[in-house]
Order: C-alpha cells, then sequence, then structure tokens
C-alpha cells in the first residue's frame, strides 16, 4: 500500500505533464492525434488520482486534509474534476491546456513536498468537518476554473483589440462564452465558500478547542470572499461586465493562492493539523 | 509512381478559373435543376460512369469511357454542348485528363489547393452534393463510386491534419467572423450597416448567413438604403440618425467617404453608458476613417479599420500557403492508396477468367467418372474437388493482389500476360 503512494505521488504530475503537454500539442501545432487523446488521458489521470485519494485516506486513516500539501493535491482532483465535468458538458475541449496548468503545478508541489501525518487530531476524522472542507475545496476550484476562464478571457480580449489573430484567436471560444463560463463559475464558487465560511464559524468553535476568530485562514479565506461578492454585486448593481469582470476574478484567485501561501507560512493558527 | 495510367479506364474534362475568363464558366455552369437532364444524356450518350461537379469557378466531368468506342465528338464539345451558348467556349477553355491524372486531380481539388480561393472550405461539400446526385441518378459504378469515396477521405484529412482552410482571407469574411469570436450567438445581435458599398454589402450578407438578428442600414440616399434592407430582413433609417441607432446595436459596419469621423469618441462613450458597457464591435472600412481611432481605448469597444483587416488577412494568405506541402504529402499518400486499388481491378477480369478455366477442368473431369459413384457420394465429390480447385487458386491470387515483389504497373501487366499465357485463358478449351 504504502509502495501504491509512493508511486502515484511520481506518477501523478507525471501524467499531469502528459495531459497538458496533449492539450498543448492540440491547441497551438493542431494535431490531430493529441487531439484525439485529450480526454481519455485526463479521464486517466483523474481516475488516477481519485484512486490515490482513496489509497492515501484508507492507509493513513484520514481525508487527505490535513496539511496544505494534502490540499494542493485535493484542489488540483477538483479543478480536473469539475473541467472535466464543463468538457463534456459543452464539448469544448479548446481551454483544457490553460486551466490543466493549474493541477499540474499543484500537484508538482504537492508530490515534492508531501508527508504522511499519522497522528491527527480527532475533529479532523469527524463527518461533519467533511461538509466544511468539501465545500471549501470545491470553492477553491470554482473560483480557480474562474480566474482561469478570465485569464483566457483577457488574452482574447487584448488579442482582438490590438489587431494579433494568432492561436489564441482561432482556438478559443468566443469572448461571450468565456465570459459565462467564468461567472458561471465564479457564482458557484462564492455560493461554496459562503457554505464553507458559515458551516466554520457556526460550527468549528464547538468541535475544536483552539478555534480563534482570528485565524488567518479565516481571515483569508472572507478577504477572498469579500472580491468576489463585491464582484457580483458591481454586476448587478452597477453593470460591469467584459474585461472589469475578468479583472476581478483574476484578483479574487490572485488573493486566494497569496492567502493560503501565506496562512501556511505563518506558525499560528487553529488550521495547522498535521504532526 | 506513374500519372498517366494506361491500365485506369477514367477520364476527366473541365473547365475552370484558370483556364476560362468568367463569362465562359458562367455559361458553362449547372444548376442543381439542370443537373439530371445532363446526367441522363451523359448516361445515355458517353458513359455510364460519370460524375458532374459544377461550381462557380468550374465545371468538371469526371467519367469512365466506353472500352473499345470511338466517342463522334471529342470530351469537351460533348461536355460544351450540354449547355446553350451566345459564344460557345474553346478547346483551349478546356483541359482533358486521364488514366491517374483525374485521381490526382480531384484530390487536389477537394483539397482546396486548387481553388480561386487557397483552402477554400465550400468546395469538399460541393463535390459531396455532385457525388450524391450522381448516385441519386444512378450514373456512378466501381471506379467513381471509389473515387469519389477516397476523394472526400482525402479531403476530409486535409481539413483535420492542415490549417490550409484557417483564417479569414476577405475583408467581409474576417469581419464577419470577428463579430462571431466575440458574441456566442449572433441571433440575438443587431449590426448597423453604414453606406452600401460593395464590401460593406458583403460583410453584412456574411453576418446575415451566420444567423444574425437584426439589421439596422443607413446611406445618405436613404431610398438606395430603404431598397437593399429587405434583401437582409432589415430596415433602413435616415443617415442623420446614425448616432441615436448606436446605443441598440451591437456591431457598426460604416463604409462611407467622408471628410471626418462619423464615429466620434464622445458618441460611442456616451452609448457605451446607455447600452451597460455590452461589447460593441465596430468594422470601419472607409477611407479616410470614418471612426476616431481613439475609440478603441474605450472597454468593451473593439474597433477594426481596413488596413488592420487587411494586415491580418495577408498574414492568413501566408499561412495557408505554408500549409500547402502538408495537404500535398497527403495527396500523394492517397494517391498511392488508390493506385494500389487500379491494380486489383486491373486483376479482376484475369482472376474470373482463372476460376472459369478451373471450374471447366474441375466439371469435366468429375463428368468423366461421375457415373463410378453412387447418387451420395457425388454430392461430397462436388464438394471435395472444389475445394482442391479454390485452395490451389488461393494463394497465388492473394500474391497478385497484394502485389508482393512489385509495385510497378507494368510488371502487374507482364504478370497478368504470363498467367493468360500459361493457363492459356485466351484459348478455347
Amino acid at each position: 500500500m504504502r509502495f501504491f503512494i509512493t508511486t502515484l505521488e511520481i506518477v501523478l504530475p507525471a501524467l499531469y505533464f502528459a495531459t497538458v503537454w496533449v492539450y498543448g500539442k492540440a491547441f497551438f501545432a493542431g494535431n490531430p492525434r493529441a487531439a484525439g487523446l485529450r480526454r481519455v488521458l485526463l479521464t486517466s489521470t483523474v481516475a488516477t488520482h481519485l484512486v490515490y485519494v482513496v489509497i492515501r485516506t484508507i492507509l493513513l486513516e484520514h481525508f487527505p486534509i490535513t496539511s496544505f500539501f494534502e490540499i494542493l493535491s485535493l484542489i488540483s482532483l477538483t479543478v480536473s474534476l469539475v473541467y472535466l465535468y464543463i468538457e463534456l458538458r459543452t464539448d469544448n475541449r479548446e481551454t483544457g491546456y490553460f486551466i490543466l496548468m493549474l493541477p499540474l503545478f499543484f500537484q508538482i508541489i504537492s508530490s515534492a513536498f508531501i508527508r504522511d501525518y499519522i497522528q491527527v487530531p480527532p475533529a479532523l476524522r469527524g463527518n461533519l468537518l467533511g461538509f466544511h472542507v468539501s465545500s471549501a475545496l470545491l470553492g477553491y476550484a470554482a473560483i480557480t476554473i474562474s480566474a482561469a476562464y478570465g485569464l483566457l478571457y483577457l488574452m482574447l480580449y487584448h488579442d482582438i483589440k490590438s489587431n494579433q489573430f494568432g492561436v489564441v484567436y482561432k482556438r478559443l471560444p468566443d469572448l461571450e462564452t468565456l465570459e459565462r463560463m467564468s461567472f458561471a463559475a465564479t457564482f458557484v464558487g462564492t455560493i461554496l465558500l459562503t457554505v464553507a465560511i458559515t458551516l466554520g464559524v457556526v460550527w468549528l468553535p464547538r468541535a475544536i478547542e483552539s478555534f480563534s476568530y482570528a485565524d488567518p485562514k479565516l481571515f483569508g479565506t472572507i478577504a477572498v470572499w469579500v472580491v468576489y461578492v463585491f464582484g457580483l454585486v458591481a454586476k448587478q448593481a452597477a453593470g460591469w461586465k467584459g474585461r472589469r469582470m475578468m479583472v476581478v476574478t483574476v484578483t479574487g484567485f490572485v488573493l486566494a493562492v497569496v492567502s493560503i501561501a501565506v496562512t501556511t507560512i505563518l506558525p499560528y493558527g487553529f488550521h495547522k493539523f498535521g504532526r | 509512381m506513374k500519372e498517366k495510367e494506361p491500365g485506369l479506364a477514367l477520364a476527366c474534362v473541365g473547365i475552370n478559373h484558370r483556364t476560362a475568363p468568367l463569362p465562359v464558366r458562367e455559361s458553362m455552369w449547372f444548376s442543381v435543376d439542370e443537373l439530371p437532364a445532363a446526367l441522363r444524356r451523359l448516361r445515355e450518350s458517353r458513359s455510364r460512369e460519370c460524375i458532374l461537379i459544377s461550381t462557380c469557378n468550374r465545371t468538371e466531368l469526371y467519367y469512365v469511357p466506353v472500352p473499345g468506342e470511338a466517342p463522334a465528338v471529342p470530351a469537351w464539345q460533348f461536355l460544351a454542348s450540354l449547355k446553350r451558348h451566345e459564344v460557345p467556349p474553346g478547346p483551349d477553355n478546356f483541359y482533358h485528363l486521364t488514366g491517374l491524372q483525374p485521381v490526382k486531380h480531384l484530390f487536389k481539388v477537394v483539397s482546396g489547393i486548387d481553388s480561386m480561393v487557397l483552402g477554400d472550405v465550400q468546395i469538399t461539400a460541393q463535390v459531396k452534393d455532385a457525388y450524391t446526385a450522381a448516385i441519386e441518378h444512378g450514373t456512378t459504378g466501381t471506379i467513381t463510386n471509389r473515387l469519389f469515396t477516397a476523394a472526400l477521405h482525402v479531403g476530409k484529412r486535409v481539413r483535420t491534419e492542415t490549417q490550409i482552410g484557417e483564417g479569414a482571407i476577405s475583408v467581409s469574411y474576417l469581419a464577419a467572423e470577428l463579430a462571431t469570436k466575440i458574441f456566442a450567438d449572433l441571433s440575438k445581435r443587431t449590426a448597423l450597416l453604414v453606406g452600401i458599398g460593395e464590401t460593406g454589402k458583403l460583410t453584412a450578407r456574411h453576418l446575415a448567413s451566420r444567423n444574425l438578428g437584426h439589421m439596422v442600414i443607413a446611406n445618405r440616399t436613404f431610398s438606395a438604403a430603404e431598397k437593399i434592407a429587405p434583401l437582409f430582413g432589415g430596415r433602413a433609417v435616415p443617415f442623420d440618425s446614425v448616432a441615436a441607432e448606436i446605443p441598440g446595436v451591437d456591431i457598426i459596419i460604416t463604409a462611407v467617404q467622408t471628410s471626418r469621423p462619423i464615429l466620434t469618441m464622445a458618441d460611442i462613450a456616451a452609448a457605451m453608458k446607455m447600452r451597460s458597457n455590452r461589447p460593441l464591435i465596430i468594422i470601419d472600412l472607409g477611407v479616410p476613417r470614418n471612426a476616431d481611432p481613439l475609440i478603441n481605448s474605450i472597454d468593451n469597444v473593439f474597433l477594426h479599420d481596413i488596413d488592420a483587416l487587411n494586415r491580418i488577412i495577408d498574414l492568413n494568405v501566408a499561412h495557408r500557403r505554408a500549409e500547402v506541402p502538408k495537404a500535398q504529402k497527403i495527396i500523394l499518400e492517397e494517391l498511392n492508396v488508390f493506385y494500389r486499388w487500379t491494380r486489383t481491378i486491373a486483376l479482376g477480369p484475369t482472376f474470373q477468367d482463372l476460376r472459369d478455366r478451373f471450374e471447366a477442368i474441375r466439371g469435366q473431369e468429375v463428368e468423366r467418372i461421375r457415373h463410378r459413384f453412387s447418387e451420395a457420394e457425388r454430392g461430397e465429390l462436388d464438394i471435395l474437388t472444389k475445394r482442391i480447385v479454390n485452395k490451389l487458386l488461393h494463394t497465388p491470387m492473394t500474391n497478385m493482389r497484394n502485389g508482393r515483389g512489385s509495385s510497378d504497373h507494368q510488371d502487374t501487366h507482364k504478370k497478368i500476360s504470363l498467367i493468360r499465357h500459361l493457363f492459356g485463358l485466351d484459348k478455347q478449351l
């Protein structure tokens, strides 16, 4: 079992790399063989990642949410899963290269630094916590995808504005579709983050003794949430559209990454579990 | 590989943009309504297998000549006679191809590398339509079926494996394509055409063909706008009301001669506020420019002038040209596949004769001794002897069909001659 985990920690980044490479080859070179291989490879990668999470959960007797690097791997999986779902729904495979770059990046970092924590606080073994963690993870996955579509929007917007009609112009879907996809992901992500924050604030004080409202991760998540809520309100009330909304989306994502990185580095806060 | 194959009974006579001027090509164009009568005449008098392709830039007849029959008139004359002309085309306007030449030519046509517009994407559908019409009228056969199936396969490969059809190469098409890169569904969008010059109208036509929702047309001469508005299912507005229309439209195409811009920064900025910052695309085809270039700095406004569009077109043309060698490589590969198939059809009659000869010998020998066997044993005797004949013929026929050890058409003909000589296939038993 241990051997499987170690092997999969090496195999997963390689699989993500191969998937991104195939998507890139199809996008930039229009290679038909790569185009045909894309979805098969992505499905295999996601399936392998699911197997890895299940084996790790069984072996270490806890869901892999106890460290930053375990969470990175889970976000990587959820982003890939959500992207696969979107690809199946829209049958548009041209954005995969850009979206799947993030899971590749996350999984490389996770595989390089992940450690096995055997002693996990009882609170992290509870089922109720699962709702809090699942909604937070899915929320972060949704805003990751939203930011990726936002970034693609900004690239295409820039190309059209400046008359640079290269491969980005030729292969990406239209601006309206990218904006719609980004907005849908933002909307879902904001709701999920709302659920995660609410559950955390209401339930966690009863489950975790060291809970504090001054926790850096709580602050960081609320800051990210505020940015997205501001974007949604601005869209509804002030009619923000297109480039402005995409800038908000990307800003929210950058803030989320910075917040996670900073709170991981900081030595205090009740969101530190692994021993 | 030789292009002129005496063994392949296939010919093509045609006229295209390289051999004939537009009036001549027009006079040789067959409408969908004219095709049935033309195909009927072709089948009755020229060939049992024939397919007629007719587009705005070419009319080509692919046919299998009747063996041993010298045609009364040359092929070009026959093709020309299918239409009535005020000034009949001459022999120099036509090309005549035989053997494998028509195959290579059709592969080039369907790839778009023989088109007036390099990489023309419509040609595959036009070839498919011509083939379908021929099937419906029963004028296809073994060779033409194989030829057109292979050609459509070539067309599909070229489209998917190369980028020869990518990137717009006309201003009007590019302008319409730009709109589809910004808006997901044009049926919910409105375009404003200012000025009814040729390029402006063409752009409007391309937008209409992409299911544009509404069209508003403004022109200095209002009656001219009123005249063309119904062609696009649109409405005409006075030239003075252009600024008032801007908040309600999503695409503006301007092509008027004017000494100062008719679309100003102030007009567009005010309109964007009124339209809640929804994206607006402006295609400025006018010289001097009809729109203030500073407009492009406004968020969600996409301004493209004629120079910018032409620069993109030049790049797209160069890109398409760079893809031609890839298309040619595919054509060569598929031509080889077709060539190998032509060898098997050349062997067909000899195989049949060989089988008939063996069967005749088997029948004669079985008949001589049949009386020595009981009624029940005679059936088994037939089965046994037929099985022996089949096994004896299987290996040589398979090797001949696969062309093992030979790659030359003349070699195949030598082998056919040798087999016919060895087994006396040209003599009566």
